[in-house]
Order: structure tokens, then sequence, then C-alpha cells
């Protein structure tokens, strides 16, 4: 069964296992979409269990309980008053415990998401219709997102027209940027690779074109295409 | 209760006027199916066009964007507001629940007479919308500032919630006269059908929650045509408070789709399994008004990443998990009615039985979205959009379907079963697998909702396939839908002119509707003595073990 | 709103000579006055700045962080404008009740001017007496290092030059509220803003985070929303006309309730 429950949860599960396999380069600190894929196979493994005993539960019922005769009536016993409240409340507490289990988990995941270490580069996002602008803290502005290699970064982000959203899909993570308001979004990039960001918030006409590269590259690369960056 | 049956009464008007001139709450019922059949038509058609686009990259199939993007809006914006919610809380509890409570008509007949009509000028409204030249482009969620910037014509938008929101407001209030006043002498509250119950949760709801969309929009209105700046953050507007307005309705009205879908189903099984629906009590009081308490604090959860304080999206977190509870009772009851039951299976039953796969995938699916730390990611994904269609479109719109084809007798007198039934739910429920379980694979690695182009991901590969490969597997699916649907109502015509007749009672169901009245039921509903009902009857005491 | 920050800043008094310089240029960009905060919201002060208070200690501003900081830069050898915005502070905050200094936030001056000294904070503070009583959670500051002034001021966009023609300084009369972590949250204006504005804005440095005894003075800050037009807090009129609209699925369900069970009455007499 486990067997069973584990490949299922790898078929409908992650295929960027790339991820993990750098894992161990890290830099000690907690790495969101890492994080993000366990809870992925945690909760698909939790409602596949679910979702597979109903329907064992469903499929034999409805072939053992099929009428034999047009006029044949059902056979359940009415609930007696205990019966029917232990079918409400022990079920509930049921559900009710895989929620908090659930939601326990979530949130763990949610600190790595949200609590940004203090040594965070900051880099600041504007969002256009129908692109991304990236400034740096020297003051460049760029076009193309460049990170360096194993430096958490923090992305401080506001819109100058509608509301757009910064998906990061190879890191896992959205946030929307809005006029008015500031959001952000924790990065920690352990994985030397070139990636995008798209427009994840309906804004208009070329929303499906708002794209702009992301690359996390070592420390030396970065610092001489911020340079570059600076002067052109 | 009163003996007098003038409201039901007709004039001995003919032909159209007979319909138009209507306040008979089964005609009404008719006119709502009509309706919302037509929007479902329409918006499954902008459904094939979206998804026709999709198959491949860049733009082959539509003129424009500006046009993909009204397309979108009218197949989101109709399909929710246009068919679902009229075809369940307008054409199902319109024509049956009357008959389930032994009521000869609604409480105000007049006023859900002019709800319909203002629900038909509403769906014209939204029709007029594909004429003009700027048509509304704002999604059916219609957030500023865009929708306040754009070119299109917002104002289409907002008059049509208006025209249905206020329908909808005039319809729940009748009904809830209607089930309070109106019950036949004898029937308390614990022997109500679970449609009753349902469709009562969801006016409540409606009657609560629609009138803050209604302002919400209102004040969308003025700001683009006015000139206020109610959500324009440079003049002390908020852009999120559009969002949490508009969610705060929305998301209930999910569950005023959800809800009379459920009561349907519980009705078809009853009778299918002749069983007494396992747990009652629990079912309607802690599931259908345990939703109803629930639901309205859930909102949060579609503005996961919205930047909203962490402790509100984890509150929400809490919240929306905890929705599992009621629904998990519901789903218990559906399971337990199954439970030593004598099923029989016809056209309507194995819709239903679709439908208890439906709200285990689309139910399930939903967990993760509960949880802000996965929809930092899931959120605006595909995956969202086939855990929504799942949940929502699809397992309504089954148990619609399977109402029709139960009630089909009622209604005509006749059948709609037949092999062509048969081969049409085969068709269409192969069909949404088809369609979705794509969604699901590649939304997971982020392939974005509303997107005609995906150019970005298609370095990227699922299983050694492609984002595109996926997407038009789902295209493939889609038409299988459209050849199901195209089947099915065929067949829904075919067999009202010259279907087998059917029966008085021809499942053998002990609910009022099918007990105490001809097919279809006349003026008045039950001939001429009044619906009494004695303290045992129940609707689904079919063997008093 | 400019007029407000123009006459704070024109009320400066004429200043020493050491200041130098005398360039006959005195038509001033208004936009000196205000923080661009389209583009410094959010953005992070050098919380490790080293710093002197009026004892002569030195401490770093992470120290004043933990809990929402306003930030007031100004200079100690005039005794207009900026006496004026710190004069003003003091004066809102003596109104302000829903949240105590010192517990709630903290508040820190700290001089741009890379001429002030021990003294002139002293001959500053004395100047402010309102401050005395104020027990230590109100702190007046210079840099240690008269090199960090300028790009602390120009990490969070508050643009101060000498004019020579006016001998004063042009500066924008902001309160700049920090986050728990140092993040311009928040800027409002002296002589613009009421105890109300100075609450909320704590509130939104506050970033949410509330304790459970706050929740009313929570909900309440949830009624207003900044106005960037207006630089300070204006009420939010589209959640009174949501919230209010909620009466209206009960008053129509009542009123047809009453009406039913009038037209169901009149049918029985008959």
């Amino acid at each position: 069964m486990r067997k069973l429950l584990s490949a299922m949860s790898g078929l409908v599960g992650t295929v960027l296992l790339s991820s993990q396999a750098f894992a161990a380069e890290g830099n000690g600190l907690a790495v969101p979409n890492q994080s993000w894929e366990r809870l992925w196979h945690e909760v698909i493994m939790d409602i596949t269990v679910i979702g597979v005993i109903m329907a064992i539960l469903a499929v034999i019922m409805l072939i053992k309980y099929k009428a034999s005769s047009p006029d044949q009536l059902g056979t359940a016993k009415k609930l007696t008053t205990v019966q029917s409240i232990a079918w409400a409340l022990i079920p509930a507490s049921v559900f009710m415990a895989d929620d908090f289990f659930l939601a326990a988990n979530g949130w763990t995941v949610w600190n790595d998401y949200r609590r940004v270490p203090e040594n965070a580069m900051e880099i600041k996002v504007t969002g256009y219709q129908w692109y991304f602008e990236f400034t740096y803290e020297d003051g460049t502005t760029t076009s193309e997102l460049v990170l360096p290699h194993n430096q958490p970064v923090v992305l401080r982000m506001t819109s100058e027209d509608v509301i757009h959203s910064f998906g990061l899909p190879g890191f896992r993570v959205k946030e929307d940027v809005m006029p008015g308001r500031i959001t952000y979004i924790y990065l920690n990039p352990v994985e030397i690779r070139e990636t995008f960001v798209q427009c994840a918030e309906f804004c208009g006409n070329d929303h499906s074109v708002m794209t702009n590269a992301v690359r996390v590259v070592p420390q030396a690369e970065f610092d001489a295409w911020l340079a570059e960056a600076a002067n052109g | 209760m009163s003996t007098h049956t003038t409201a039901a009464g007709h004039a001995p008007a003919s032909g159209w006027k007979e319909w138009v001139l209507t306040t008979d709450h089964k005609r009404i019922g008719v006119l709502y199916l009509i309706g919302s059949m037509a929007a479902f038509g329409v918006a499954g058609l902008m459904a094939l066009i979206i998804r026709l686009e999709q198959m491949e990259l860049g733009m082959q199939y539509v003129a424009s964007a500006t046009q993909y993007n009204s397309f979108l809006y009218f197949h989101g914006a109709a399909m929710v507001l246009a068919f679902l919610i009229p075809g369940l809380t307008g054409f199902a509890a319109n024509y049956f629940l009357p008959l389930m409570i032994g009521a000869r008509d609604v409480a105000f007949p007049r006023i859900n007479a002019f709800s319909i009509w203002l629900f038909y000028f509403a769906i014209v409204l939204a029709l007029l919308s594909f004429v003009i030249p700027d048509a509304p482009d704002i999604m059916w969620t219609g957030y500023p500032p865009y929708s306040v910037t754009t070119t299109g014509n917002t104002a289409f938008y907002v008059f049509t919630v208006h025209l249905l929101g206020f329908s909808s407001i005039l319809g729940a209030v009748n009904f809830l006269v209607t089930v309070i006043y109106m019950r036949a002498p004898g029937m308390g509250w614990n022997q109500l059908n679970i449609f009753v119950w349902t469709t009562i949760a969801a006016f409540v709801l409606q009657l609560i929650f629609i009138p803050v969309l209604a302002a919400a929009v209102t004040l969308l209105l003025f700001d683009k045509y006015m000139g206020t700046h109610f959500y324009d953050p440079s003049a002390g507007g908020d852009v999120l408070l559009y969002q949490n307005l508009f969610w705060f309705y929305s998301h209930p009205a999910v569950y005023v789709i959800f809800l009379p879908a459920v009561g349907i189903l519980m009705d078809i099984m009853a009778t299918m399994c002749k069983n007494r629906i396992f747990n009652y009590k629990a079912a309607v009081y802690a599931g259908i008004w345990g939703i109803v308490a629930i639901g309205g604090i859930v909102w949060i959860h579609h503005l996961y990443i919205t930047g909203m304080p962490d402790w509100i999206r984890l509150g929400h977190m809490v919240t929306t998990l905890l929705i599992s509870v009621p629904v998990g009772i519901l789903v218990l009851s559906f399971w337990g009615t199954l439970y030593k039951g004598a099923i029989t299976y016809n056209t309507a039953m194995m819709y239903a039985v679709s439908c208890l796969y439906l709200i285990l995938l689309g139910g399930l699916t939903g967990i993760p979205l509960a949880i802000p730390s996965m929809t930092v990611h899931l959120s605006e994904t595909s995956y969202v959009h086939a855990h929504f269609h799942f949940i929502m479109a699809l397992f309504s719109a089954f148990a619609l379907f399977a109402g029709i084809y139960y009630w089909f007798p009622k209604m005509t007198g006749r059948y709609a079963d037949g092999p062509i039934a048969t081969l049409s739910f085969w068709l269409n429920f192969i069909g949404v697998n088809v369609t979705f379980w794509p969604l699901f694979i590649i939304g997971k690695e982020g392939m974005p909702r509303r997107y005609w182009n995906y150019e970005m991901f298609s370095d990227m590969t699922v299983f050694g396939y492609t984002f595109q490969q996926f997407n038009t597997i789902a295209t493939y699916g889609s038409w299988i839908i459209a050849v199901g649907m195209l089947l099915q109502f065929m067949n829904f015509i075919k067999a009202a002119i010259s279907g087998p007749v059917a029966p008085l009672n021809p499942w053998g169901s002990k609910s009022l509707e099918w007990t105490h009245t001809a097919s279809p039921p006349g003026p008045g509903n039950f001939g001429d003595t009044d619906v009494v009902v004695d303290e045992n009857w129940s609707p689904y005491e079919y063997n008093r073990g | 709103m400019a007029s407000a920050l123009l006459g704070c800043a024109l009320a400066a008094f004429p200043a020493k000579a050491q200041y130098g310089g005398n360039v006959p240029v005195s038509d001033i960009d208004p936009s000196i006055f205000q923080i661009d905060e389209k583009k410094y919201l959010g953005a992070k002060v050098n919380a490790d700045v080293d710093l002197i208070d009026a004892q002569g200690n030195a401490f770093k501003l992470a120290d004043k962080l933990g809990k929402p900081l306003i930030l007031v830069l100004s200079y100690y050898s005039c005794d207009g404008s900026c006496s004026v915005i710190n004069k003003d502070l003091s004066a809102q905050l003596a109104d302000v009740t829903n949240i105590a200094m010192g517990k709630d936030f903290n508040v820190l001056t700290i001089s741009f001017d890379e001429h002030d000294t021990l003294d002139t904070l002293g001959v500053f503070k004395e100047h402010l007496k309102t401050t005395e009583n104020m027990n230590g959670s109100w702190t007046f500051a210079t840099f240690k290092n008269k090199d960090d002034i300028k790009p602390f001021a120009d990490a969070i966009g508050f643009n101060f030059f000498w004019s020579p023609q006016d001998r004063t300084f042009f500066h924008p009369g902001a309160f700049m509220f920090l986050t728990s972590e140092g993040r311009l949250a928040r800027v409002l204006y002296a002589l613009n803003s009421g105890p109300q504005d100075i609450t909320l804005a704590v509130y939104d440095a506050n970033e949410g985070n509330f304790k459970p005894s706050d929740i009313a003075h929570y909900a309440v800050s949830l009624c207003y929303s900044y106005n960037y037009a207006e630089g300070k807090y204006t009420i939010s009129i589209p959640l009174f006309v949501g919230v209010g609209s909620l009466s209206l699925g009960v008053t129509s369900f009542t009123v047809s309730v009453l009406w039913f069970r009038r037209r169901r009455r009149g049918r029985k007499v008959l």
C-alpha cells in the first residue's frame, strides 16, 4: 500500500527533482522552493490516501448494493441519536485533526517563505504594463533579474499602473505587485540556473507575454554583470 | 395555509403570452432553465475557442488579445452568474421547491415573474457586449485599477451584475418566506427534502452577500465613469478593498452553487438507493449550515498572494481548511446513503455517481490551495483552474444535469433516458477528465491561467511532454465535451417531444413532487385538496426498519 | 499641503556664516519637500549607522528598532522649521491615546547637519521643552560619522541642501514611519497630519501585527486608507458602503415577511 501511495504521489508530484540535488550546496538557510516541494509531497500523500479510501468504499458499495429488482428497498437501519452524534463528531474530529496537522506544516513552510534573513540583498521591482524593472542597491536599473549564487535576496515590489503578479514558477513563489502598496518575495538562490518571471495577475492585452529573464550566476559573474549594467 | 389558488391560477391566455405573463413557479422555472442553458451554450462556445487558442503557442484563432480577454470575461461571468446560479437556484428551486414542501406557489408570484425578466434582461445585456466595439475585458472578477483604466466597457459588467443581483435578492426573499410560511400543514423542519434545505441556505447566502458585490461594482462604475477614486491609491483609495469586497460575496457564491447541487444529488441518491439520507440531521445542521457559518470567513484564500498581513493569511488558512469538516459530513452522508441501499442505475444516477467522483477530486485538490505556502506557487495557475472547474463548475453542472434527467418525467411526462443519454453522459464524463487532468499536471509546474501564449514555458517538460502537448490533450477533451453536450441537448429536445411516456412516479420516490402531483403538475400543483402530511412522513422513509 | 511645507521650511531663521557660499539661487523645486513614496516605500534604512545621543552615548539605530519607529531628520542649529517639525510631532503625540510611546513605538530625531554637536543638540532640546516628559522614548541624536549622513538620507529618498541665499537648509518636514526591521512604511508631513494619522501610520508600520487587546483599535484603523494625494489618511468609503449594504438583505427579508403576514391575515378575515 505504501509503495502504491508513494508511486502515486510521485506521479502527481514533482518533476523538478534537480532542485533537491542541489540542496546540499546551500548556504545553511531555508530554501523556500525546496520546502514547497516537500510540503507538496506531504499534502498530495494525505489527499491521495483519503481519496483512494473513499473511492474504493464507493466502488464497493455501488457494486455490492445494486438492486436485484426495481421494487427492492434499502435496508440501512435508522441511526440512533447516539450513533447520529457519533457519526458527526468522530469524523469531524478526524477531519479537524488532519486540518490542523496540515495547517501546522503549512505554517512552518510559510515561515521559510516570509522570514527574510538580515543579510538579504535588496532588489526593487517595479511592474509596468507590460514589463518588470529591477533596481539594485547601487541604483542600477535593469530589465533582467540576475542573482548571485547562494546570496539571500528580498524583492521589494510595487506597480506603477495596474495590479500585476510577480510569478517565479522556478522558485515556486509569486506575490502581487500593486500600485500604492509594497509587497515582498524572499528568494534563496542555491542553484545556478536560468529561469524567468511571468506576470500572474491579469493585467491587459500583453499579460501573456509579460516576462523577464531571471538568472542565478556565481558571485564573480554577478559583480561583473552589475558593473557592466551600471556603466551601460 | 390559505386554500386560495388565485396566485397560481392562470387566466386563459394562449401561446407565448401564457409564458411571458406567467406567474406560475413551474413556468418561471422552465424559463430559468432555458435562459441558463442558453448562457451555458454561449459560454461553452467561448470555452471551446479559449481552449483552441491555447492548443498552440502564439495567437492563431482569435483576432486579438483584446478579443481573447473578452471571451475569458464572458465565459467566466456567464458560467457563474448566468448558468450555474440561475440554473440551480433559479430553475431547480423555482420548479421543485414549492412542490417538495406542498405549496401551491411561491409567496410572491408576481415578484417571482419580475425576477425572471430581470434575469433575461441581464442575459441580453451580457450578449450585447459581443456586438459593441469595446467589449468588457476584465475577467469576471473585474479587479481595479485595470477595470478602471481599460478601454473595455466595464459598465456592461456592472449593469449585468446589478440586474442579476437584484433578481437574486428578490428570489431569495421570495423563497425564504415561502419555506417559512407555506410548508404543507404538519411538515416539520426535519421532514424537509435536503434540496429544500440547501436551497434556503443558498438563498440566505445570496441575501446577505449579494448587496456587497453590488456595492463594490457600483463604486467601480463611479471610478471609471465619474472620476471618483474609491479604488485609486493615489487619492486615498485602496486597490485591495475591491478584492476583499468582491470575494466576500464571490466565495460564498461558490456555496450558492455548490449547496443546491448537493441537495439535488442527495434527493436523487435517496430515491435511487431507496434508502434514507444517512445522518440527515448532521447533514443539515452541521453540513449545510456549517458551510453557511464558515463560508463567510474564508474569502482571504482568494487573496493569499496579495500581501495581506501574515496573521490574516494564516487565520484564513485555518478557517479554509475547516471547511473540510462540514463538506466531509456531507460526503459521509452521500457515502452512507449508498450503504445497504438498493441501487437502480439510470442516467440521473450515473450523473450522481460521477458527482461523487467530482466532489472527491475537486474537494481534495482544494486542500493544497487552502494552505498559503502552497498557494504562493499554485495561485493563478491552471491547477487552480482545474480545481475549481471540478468542484464548482463540473460538480454543479453534472448535478444539474442529473436533476434534469431525474425530474424530466415530472416536467414533461416523458423519460429522457436512453442510449443517446448514456452515450452523452460518457462523452461528458470522459471529456472533462481529458480536459482538466492535464491542466492539474502542468498547473503544478506553473502553467498560468488566462494566457493565450505560454512561450516562456516552452523549454519545460513534464514526464517528457511539453506544456503545449498537455494543452493539446486538454483541447481534445473540450471537443469530446462539445460532442457530448450537443448530443445531450438534442436528446432533451427529442425526449420532450417524443420520448417514452413515463408513469407518474417512475423512480418510486417518496417525495411530494412525485407522490402528489401530475406530470407536469397543473396550475395550483396539487389539484383540489391541499397536501397535509403527518409527523411520520418523510421524503426519505423507504424502509421503516 | 505644499504651502504648509514651504511655510515650514521658510520659517527658518538666517543661520551662521560657517555654511559659506553666496550663490544667488532660490528657485526651489517643490518636490524637495516631499519624499517620493512610490520609489522609497519599503526601503531599508542603514540600521547599523552609529549615532550619539544627548548624553553623548554612542548607540546604533538598530537599538531603537524591534517596534515601529518614527524617524525625524532635522538639524539643531535652527529654531525655525526644524523645531516646528519636532514641536508639531510632540504636540500630536501628546494627543495620541491608543498607542503608547516607548511601548508600542519609539521616536528618534537625528540631525543631518554635520556641524551639529552635543551643545547645539542640548540647546535645541532645551528649546523643545515638551519632550522632557517622554521618559527617554524620544531620542535626539547626531550622526557619529559625518560621511554616513548623505548615504543614510539618500537610502530613504530624503533630500536636503543648504541654500546660501536663504541661509537655511531646505528639506522635507517629514515624519518617517519605519517598521520594526527598519523599512520605510509611511511618510507623514508636519502641519499636515493629526494624532489619528500618526496612530494609523504606526499601525501601518506594525505591518498588521497587533496585540489581541488592540483588536478594536486595529479594526478602526481598517476604516481608513492612506491618501497619497493628501499625504494623510482618509476614510475608506467603499468599506462603509460594503458593510452598509449588508443591511439590505436583512431589511428586504424583514419587509417581505411583514408584507406576507399582513396579506395572509387580510385573506383570513375574508
